[in-house]
């Protein structure tokens, strides 16, 4: 749930927790995904075709990732918030009926030209502990008392 | 030791290719993408809420502006893709997603109508004892609207395995 009140760049603390987001990849989620996002490949929902190409079953968008990474990101610091940038790396694919846990970190907080940001590292994982993505790091421009 | 990168290939490098959107992307699309990723947040689609933020309106979730086939109007193929990809000479491998390194610069709002230029800056090999020689390609797509805004640029790395 997204909190009305933005979180305020003075009030972070370096080493806070952001609160973890999990989610259950269902092949509806990713229907939903691949249309809102206008990319019906068979792979993502036919699993004979993903079978096929030597997968396991229909599979989540690489993309759809960055998504809920940012999804957290900005359920954390508020609507006054935005992501200035946001790096990860697959190091597994999710399949659907998977479900995957994004925690994350502050890892530094500092102004940039300016703008207040916080640091953070997010990790992503499957329910049985196998990491989809270790240390993401973004950056999330925050609201400010002080810098307005 | 053979390459798998041959001249062909490297010829790749610097290729790039323009799409723009035929209208604007509509606020529609921000609440259908907050649907599909399961977030709530108002910044999305509450129009009195955005106001009083410091972005004084709704705006996209932040990673939907990365989104290419939206941009293009293009036919869907016999796979179903509808989207950007490059026709690499890469027969016999499979594709597999490397990751992304976004940047936003100002977020998309509903009236912005997008054109993304993606560009080759990279391709190189990796040989690994579990998986064979890896080819990785790193792309990078730059977004901008009608006013010639960069919203976002996106580099992402992709893995062709054989």
């Amino acid at each position: 749930m997204t909190s009305p009140v933005s979180k305020q760049f003075e009030d972070v603390a370096v080493g806070e927790a952001l609160p973890a987001l999990e989610t259950a990849i269902s092949l509806v989620s990713l229907v939903a995904y691949a249309g809102a996002t206008w990319d019906f490949h068979r792979y993502h929902y036919d699993g004979a075709v993903a079978a096929s190409l030597g997968f396991p079953g229909p599979f989540m968008d690489g993309q759809m990732v960055g998504a809920l990474l940012a999804r957290q990101l900005m359920a954390w610091g508020g609507a006054d918030a935005f992501v200035r940038k946001l790096s990860f790396r697959l190091r597994e694919m999710v399949f659907a009926d998977e479900t995957i846990v994004i925690t994350g970190k502050v890892k530094d907080k500092l102004v940039d030209g300016g703008r207040p940001l916080a640091l953070c590292t997010l990790s992503v994982a499957k329910a049985d502990g196998t990491v989809v993505v270790r240390d993401a790091t973004a950056a999330v421009e925050l609201a400010s008392r002080r810098q307005g | 030791m053979d390459s798998r990168i041959t001249d062909d290939l490297k010829g790749w490098i610097g290729r790039e290719v323009t799409y723009t959107a035929p209208e604007e992307i509509g606020r529609a699309a921000f609440r259908y993408f907050a649907l599909a990723t399961g977030d709530d947040n108002p910044i999305y689609h509450d129009d009195a809420f955005a106001k009083a933020t410091r972005h004084g309106g709704v705006v996209a979730p932040p990673t939907l502006v990365c989104e290419t086939n939206q941009f293009m109007n293009q036919a869907v193929d016999e796979d179903g893709y509808v989207g950007h990809k490059w026709d690499l000479p890469l027969p016999h491998t499979r594709f597999i997603r490397g990751g992304n390194d976004y940047e936003f610069h100002q977020p998309m709002r509903p009236d912005d109508r997008v054109s993304v230029t993606w560009r080759i800056l990279d391709i190189y090999e990796r040989k690994t004892q579990k998986f064979g020689t890896l080819i990785f390609v790193v792309s990078e797509a730059r977004y901008v609207n009608q006013r010639g805004e960069v919203l976002a640029t996106n580099r992402e790395t992709n893995i062709y395995a054989p």
